[in-house]
Order: structure tokens, then C-alpha cells, then sequence
């Protein structure tokens, strides 16, 4: 009989497990995706009109933050990346679907944390990427991308997702 | 040193907590258990809150040593934002939240019940919950961690959304509410563990949980309005996950405070009573831990961290599981064996607990579902005002068909129609007649919203007409019932209205032209460029001139905050008695116009003003009550 009374607690049982699950999962930033593919092949241009491919321009390893200049989020991460361009960390930006004068009149008034950017005006290269919106950053090893973070970065997401990532595979600079 | 003096007090309350509950584990009956209990939880109390009021002074004076303070404040806010900067993060919102969970429970204290019994095991209940939320405060979220050996020189300043006077209240009264369901919980268990039938624990804890339902009600108000006028989102509630996992204690609260109602006049619906009230504090639990898990991404998360979520979601298994295992032990006591008569009081609000469960359930599916979705097909899914409407429509509008059948019903008595068919048949007459001159007049035929304006008008004339019995028939009301329901009316029509009428448009606009939009000419007569101490604003300068040639300004500003470089904009709105017209600005175009976003709310202002309604009637039933004496 206590047994049959007891059935009052399986709801919630249930939801609680879930989210046990949930957290001890190690996808519990809802932003970020380890699935590890390959980078794909583009052919673009930088801000000074200079062709970039992949594998030529940009070396094995990287960091590849899609921003635009009318994007807020974008402007909320940058003095992050900022701090992240002080550590010498290989940041390359992929401007998408921007007018490059507005880029450049961007990166001039809050400073630029890239080491190359790509203009993909078209958002070709971001659609490879399966990129939804601006800013998603990715992390590139050895020519694939092992992590995907969609939305705003920060120290917190950074200690958590990317530097374990980095650390067991320290050759990013 | 005066940092480690607040710490070691607060390691120290901790304690005496723990105390004070394993002390009710001792000889029930003996009068000196019951005094150690009580006068433990004092002393605890005592202890808590002289280590939160050093927090404040830390605060207030700028020590940058503690961490919480450097990353949060700042030395050139005013001393108000110093204050309220405390429950702008994680760690000290936390800390307020126990502070409050505490202060429930320490005036709870200080009243006398002729069951001693009774009393020492409901405070150490409460005990036992501090103990578990002060050993997360201290092990995972600390607030009197330290920068050492050098503070820096300044802190990093309180997030400049949260640079509100509505800081100061919103996120206060709503914790009150959350945590004073502490009090009808722990009685609710105690009531369960002595198992004494003849305990009424629900005329106890009525004054509580009345004055906990009106917190609730005024803290997720206060809410709506902020998010309305300083974020910038232009409307009163957008189903935000957050804001469903406030909206679900108090549809649990709202039939709880119905429930007990019943159970004080008639005895019957103990049971109900007693689960809604794990449900209440429960689902409050479950609030707290939406918030802090960093599960769900909203306005209101905090930082995310998973080892705080686990903590918590293992410590409300543990009051889930213990309550419920308690409650399935020995809820057969208290059910009664009378059955309940049809169309009595009684019937209509235990129809009233059916519906109110069916919302909680619906809720917590659109909080959970999209979750479950994504963990398992790993695509985002969300859950908005579709699925909401589509389920909270029809139940609300049958509610209120209750509702409005139940007014005059009598305890423990079938209601007999055939006394009040004239009411009935007037009300019902007037409903339908307005109802329709609504639908010609604004040329709508949305089934929903005709269904709420009609619903909301019955229950409005239905009780005018309560009224108009007491006040030459002298017959009895229930004068808080009335006033409350009559929130409920108008809160349904003021939102049928409200979707009804209200517009949107975004227009580009360029200095020195105008543009139409909906009887009114905007003119744009200037932008300014201002420079702040701790931001720059771009400030636009609008005229909006009527058709009948009055006209007034508005001057909507975007702001960029130095210190983070956070981008807010501040709403511009200007108020009529039926409309508010509401502009934001935004961004500029490369042909140099302005793209400004313009709202006409009709109605806004009701939804709020029917809440403070019902939040009154609760108020007046606790002035009422305290001169009752029990």
C-alpha cells in the first residue's frame, strides 16, 4: 500500500533525473558543441583585398570568431577577446555578411583582436560552417574544428569549454 | 579582519541551525525541547543577520578586498545602488534569499501555539532547509571570499541594466515571496509527522501563506513592469523560462490559499491542502534552481556553473523525497470521509485545485520539454506564446465560467440557481450584448480574445451585482474575495484588449523629417550625443503631434556603458489614461536615418493595476486577520 502511495513521487523523481543527466553531461553550456569535423575549403578575401584559403593563410591552429560590426553581442565579447589577443592567443575574425567599411571603421574605434580577417560578405564560408548568427566562436586543431560555441564569450565559457581543449593539445600559438 | 568576523558568524549560524534541528529529535513532549529549539533559532537567526548587516557596511564602504564587492560595485555609485548591488549576482542575491528564508521563520518564532509540539518541529524543519542552503552559500558560492594580499583600487561596478530603482525592490519582494512558503511547508510536515488530526494547521498558517501570495503577486507585477519600461521589451510578460518558473508557485500558491480556505471552514480538502503547500515550496525550490544551474539562458541567470546546480538539485531531492515519503506514510489520516456535496462552496474550489494543477502541469511542460528535446534529437526547440495561449485560454475562460456559476455558492450546501436567476440572466445578457458591441465596434472576429473579453466582463458584472445585493439587500460578502476576482476581470479583459489593439511598427526616420504612423506625426527634431560619467548616450529628441493638434516630446536614449561596454536603451513612454505610446531607438542606416521602434500599448497599464488589485485584497485580508485573534 505504501508502495502504490509512493507512485506520488515518481514526477518528480523523473524531472530531477533529467536534470541530474543534464548536468553531469558534458555539453551543459547549451551554446557549445563538441562534435569535431573538418574546417572547410573557401577561398576569401581580407580586409586589405589579399585572397585567404584555409590551409596556406591560416595555419593548423586557431581560434575563428564570426562577428559583424552591427551585431551587439559582438560588441559585448570583444574586450574579452581583446584580453585574449594579449595572451597571444592565433584569433582570426570571420566578418559575416558586413560592409567592409563599416568593419574597418569598427575595429578602429574599439581596436582590432584579430590576426587576420576574412570578409565573407556573402556568408559563404559561414554557411559551411553552419554558422545561425553572429557571434559563434570555433576552435580549430590541426585543421579541424573540435569546438563550436554559438553566442557571447566570456572568461567563465572560456575556462570551461575551450582551455581543457587546449591544454591537452598546447601547440595554439 | 571584520570580513572573517562576518564569515566565521555565518559558518557559525550555520551550526546553531543544525542545532536547533537535530534538538527536536530529542524527548517531543518535554517543554525544555521546545524551548531549545526555539530559542536556538533565535540565537541563529541573531547571528545570520548581524553577519549580513557587515555585509552591507562592507559594501557601503567600499571594501574591495571581498570579491563579491570588487566585481559588482564600484566607489563612485551612490550609496543606494551600493546597497542594492548586493542582489545584483549570484553569491548575494543567495545571501539575501537565506536572510529572508531565516527572517520568515524568526517571526514565526516569536508566536506561541498552544501545541508546543507543533511548533518545535515546523522551526526545526525550517532549520533544516537554512542548514542546506547556508552549506551551499558557504561551500560553492561563498560572498566573503577575498582578494589578498592587494584589493584592487576600484570595483568593476554593478551591471548597468540592474541601474534601477526597481533593483531595489523587485528582486527583495519577490524572494519574499518565494521563501515565506517556507512557513505553511514546515507546518504542513509537522502537521504530518505528529499526525494529529485535531491540529488546525490551516488556520495557523493562513496569515503566512496570504502574506507570502501577496509578496509573489507584487514581486512577478514588479517585474513585468521593469521588463516593460527599462529593458526595453515592450510588452508585460514574453513567457520567458524565468518568468515560468515564477508563474508556476504562484498558480501553486493561488490554489493553496484557495484550498485552505476550505479546509478551515469545512475539514475537507486537507489533503489537497497539504500537498499544494509541498507544491508551493517545492516548485519555489525548483525556481531557485532553474536560476542558479545555469540550465536555461535567460535575463535572469546567473553564472553558470554546474557544480552549484548539482548541489542544489541534490538537496531539493532530498526535501522532495522526505515530504512526499512523509505525505504518502500518512496522508489517510486526514482525508475525510465525508464526501463533498455538489455545487457546494467546497466542489467549486476543488474544481478550482483540478484546473490551477492543470496550468502547473502545462507550465513545467513548456519549461522542460524543449530541454528533453535538445538533449535527445540535439536541436533547439522553443516553447513560446503559441503553446501558452493555446493552453492557458481555454482553461482560464472555463475557470472564470466557474467562477462566475460559483459566486454565492454556500458551504457545505448545494447551490440552488433558481435564487439568483435574475442576477444570472442580467449578467449573462450584459456579457453577451457587450461582448458582441466589442467585436462590432473594433471588426474582430478572434474567437479567443471575444471568449476572454466575455469571461472577464461576466465575472465583472456578476460581482457588481454582489455589490449591489450587499449594499441594499444586506446580504454577506466576502469583501476580499470580491476585490480580488474583480483583478481577475479586469486583468482578462485588460489583456484581451491589449492584444487586440495594441501595434508595432519600426520606421527609418531621418533628422529634421517625419513620418505617420497611426494618427500621429513624429517628427524628428534632434539627436544629441551625451557624455556621462559612466557612459556615453545617444539621446533622440521626438515630437508627436495628434490629429487634433496636441502634441508632446519623447526622447528615447542608447546607452554604452564604459566599464563593460554593455549597450542599454532606455525607453521613452509617454502615458494616457487607455494607451501607452512607447519608442526605442536603434540602430543608424548607412543613408543616415534612424531606425526607431514605436508601440502603441493599449490597456498596459490595467494589466498592472488588476494585479495590484488582487495583491490588495490579500493585504486587507491580512489587516482584517490581525485583528482577529487565534
Amino acid at each position: 500500500m505504501l508502495f502504490f502511495r509512493l507512485s506520488i513521487l515518481i514526477i518528480p523523481l523523473c524531472i530531477i533525473t533529467f536534470f541530474f543527466i543534464l548536468l553531469t553531461d558534458d555539453n551543459s553550456y547549451p551554446g557549445a558543441d563538441f562534435d569535431t569535423y573538418d574546417m572547410p575549403q573557401f577561398e576569401l578575401l581580407d580586409m586589405k583585398t589579399n585572397l585567404i584559403t584555409n590551409e596556406e593563410s591560416l595555419g593548423d591552429n586557431f581560434i575563428l570568431n564570426v562577428w559583424a560590426s552591427w551585431c551587439i553581442t559582438c560588441l559585448v565579447e570583444h574586450p574579452f577577446l581583446m584580453e585574449l589577443q594579449n595572451q597571444n592567443m592565433n584569433i582570426i575574425g570571420l566578418n559575416y555578411k558586413d560592409e567592409s567599411a563599416d568593419a574597418l571603421s569598427w575595429i578602429e574605434k574599439y581596436g582590432n583582436p584579430y590576426n587576420k580577417i576574412i570578409q565573407d560578405y556573402k556568408g559563404s564560408l559561414a554557411m559551411d560552417l553552419g554558422v545561425t548568427g553572429a557571434p559563434e566562436t570555433f576552435l580549430v586543431q590541426n585543421g579541424k574544428i573540435v569546438v563550436r560555441f554559438q553566442g557571447e564569450i566570456n572568461s567563465d565559457i572560456w575556462r570551461d569549454v575551450f582551455v581543457p581543449l587546449i591544454s591537452s593539445n598546447n601547440n595554439l600559438n | 579582519m571584520i570580513i572573517e568576523v562576518a564569515h566565521f558568524l555565518l559558518i557559525l549560524c550555520t551550526g546553531l541551525f543544525l542545532m536547533s534541528c537535530c534538538f527536536s529529535l530529542l524527548n517531543k513532549n518535554e517543554s525544555y525541547t521546545h524551548i531549545l529549539v526555539s530559542r536556538t533559532y533565535s540565537h541563529a537567526c541573531l547571528f545570520l543577520f548581524v553577519s549580513f548587516a557587515i555585509f552591507i557596511w562592507l559594501s557601503i564602504s567600499d571594501n574591495f578586498n571581498v570579491m563579491y564587492i570588487a566585481s559588482h560595485s564600484n566607489s563612485n555609485l551612490p550609496i543606494f545602488y551600493k546597497i542594492t548591488s548586493i542582489w545584483s549576482a549570484h553569491e548575494g542575491s543567495m545571501y539575501l534569499w537565506i536572510v529572508f528564508l531565516a527572517l520568515w521563520g524568526f517571526i514565526f518564532n516569536l508566536y506561541e501555539f498552544s501545541f508546543k509540539a507543533f511548533k518545535s518541529i515546523s522551526i526545526s524543519i525550517i532549520s533544516f532547509v537554512l542548514v542546506g542552503f547556508l552549506t551551499f552559500l558557504l561551500l560553492t558560492s561563498n560572498p566573503y571570499e577575498t582578494i589578498l594580499p592587494i584589493a584592487p583600487i576600484n570595483g568593476a561596478d554593478i551591471n548597468p541594466v540592474l541601474q534601477d530603482p526597481a533593483l531595489a525592490i523587485h528582486p527583495p519582494t519577490l524572494y519574499l515571496g518565494y521563501v515565506g512558503f517556507v512557513i505553511p511547508f514546515a507546518c504542513a510536515l509537522a502537521f504530518l509527522i505528529i499526525g494529529d488530526p485535531t491540529i488546525k494547521w490551516e488556520a495557523i498558517i493562513k496569515k503566512w501563506a496570504f502574506a507570502a501570495w501577496v509578496f509573489l503577486t507584487v514581486g512577478i507585477t514588479l517585474g513585468s513592469w521593469w521588463a516593460y519600461y527599462e529593458l526595453g521589451w515592450g510588452g508585460y510578460w514574453f513567457w520567458d523560462p524565468v518568468e515560468n518558473v515564477a508563474l508556476m508557485p504562484w498558480l501553486a500558491a493561488t490554489a493553496f490559499i484557495h484550498s485552505i480556505h476550505v479546509s478551515i471552514k469545512t475539514s475537507k480538502l486537507r489533503v489537497w491542502s497539504i500537498l499544494l503547500s509541498i507544491l508551493v515550496f517545492s516548485l519555489s525550490l525548483f525556481g531557485a534552481f532553474i536560476v542558479r544551474s545555469g540550465i536555461i539562458d535567460s535575463v535572469h541567470s546567473f553564472a553558470n556553473d554546474p557544480q552549484r546546480g548539482l548541489y542544489l538539485l541534490a538537496f531539493i531531492a532530498v526535501i522532495i523525497s522526505i515530504s512526499l515519503f512523509v505525505f504518502s506514510y500518512r496522508f489517510s489520516i486526514f482525508s475525510s470521509k465525508k464526501s463533498i456535496e455538489s455545487l457546494s462552496k467546497e466542489s467549486f474550489i476543488s474544481l478550482n485545485n483540478i484546473i490551477f494543477g492543470s496550468l502547473i502541469f502545462s507550465v513545467m511542460l513548456g519549461v522542460i520539454y524543449p530541454l528533453v528535446y535538445e538533449y535527445l534529437f540535439n536541436q533547439k526547440i522553443s516553447v513560446g506564446a503559441p503553446y501558452y495561449n493555446a493552453i492557458f485560454i481555454p482553461i482560464v475562460i472555463l475557470a472564470s465560467i466557474f467562477l462566475f456559476f460559483s459566486i454565492e455558492s454556500r458551504w457545505q450546501r448545494t447551490l440552488k440557481f433558481i435564487n439568483k436567476k435574475l442576477y444570472i440572466l442580467i449578467s449573462l445578457t450584459f456579457a453577451i450584448l457587450l461582448t458582441f458591441a466589442v467585436s462590432f465596434m473594433f471588426n474582430t472576429n478572434n474567437l479567443y480574445i471575444l471568449a476572454s473579453i466575455f469571461s472577464g466582463l461576466l465575472i465583472i458584472l456578476r460581482y457588481f451585482l454582489v455589490l449591489f445585493d450587499t449594499v441594499f439587500f444586506k446580504s454577506f460578502v466576502n469583501p476580499f474575495s470580491v476585490l480580488a476576482h474583480l483583478g481577475l476581470g479586469l486583468l482578462l479583459i485588460s489583456i484581451s484588449f491589449n492584444s487586440l489593439l495594441s501595434t508595432e511598427r519600426a520606421l527609418s526616420i531621418k533628422l529634421g523629417e517625419f513620418e505617420t504612423y497611426k494618427n500621429y506625426k513624429i517628427s524628428f527634431d534632434d539627436i544629441q550625443v551625451l557624455k556621462n560619467s559612466n557612459h556615453d548616450a545617444i539621446k533622440g529628441s521626438f515630437t508627436f503631434e495628434d490629429l487634433d493638434g496636441s502634441s508632446f516630446k519623447l526622447n528615447p536614449e542608447k546607452r554604452r556603458y564604459f566599464t563593460r561596454g554593455q549597450i542599454t536603451t532606455e525607453t521613452a513612454i509617454h502615458i494616457t489614461p487607455i494607451k501607452d505610446i512607447y519608442i526605442t531607438i536603434g540602430d543608424q542606416l548607412d543613408d543616415k536615418s534612424w531606425v526607431v521602434n514605436i508601440q502603441i500599448n493599449y490597456f498596459i497599464r490595467y494589466i498592472w493595476i488588476s494585479a495590484i488589485l488582487m495583491s490588495l485584497s490579500g493585504i486587507l485580508l491580512l489587516f482584517n486577520a490581525q485583528k482577529e485573534k487565534f
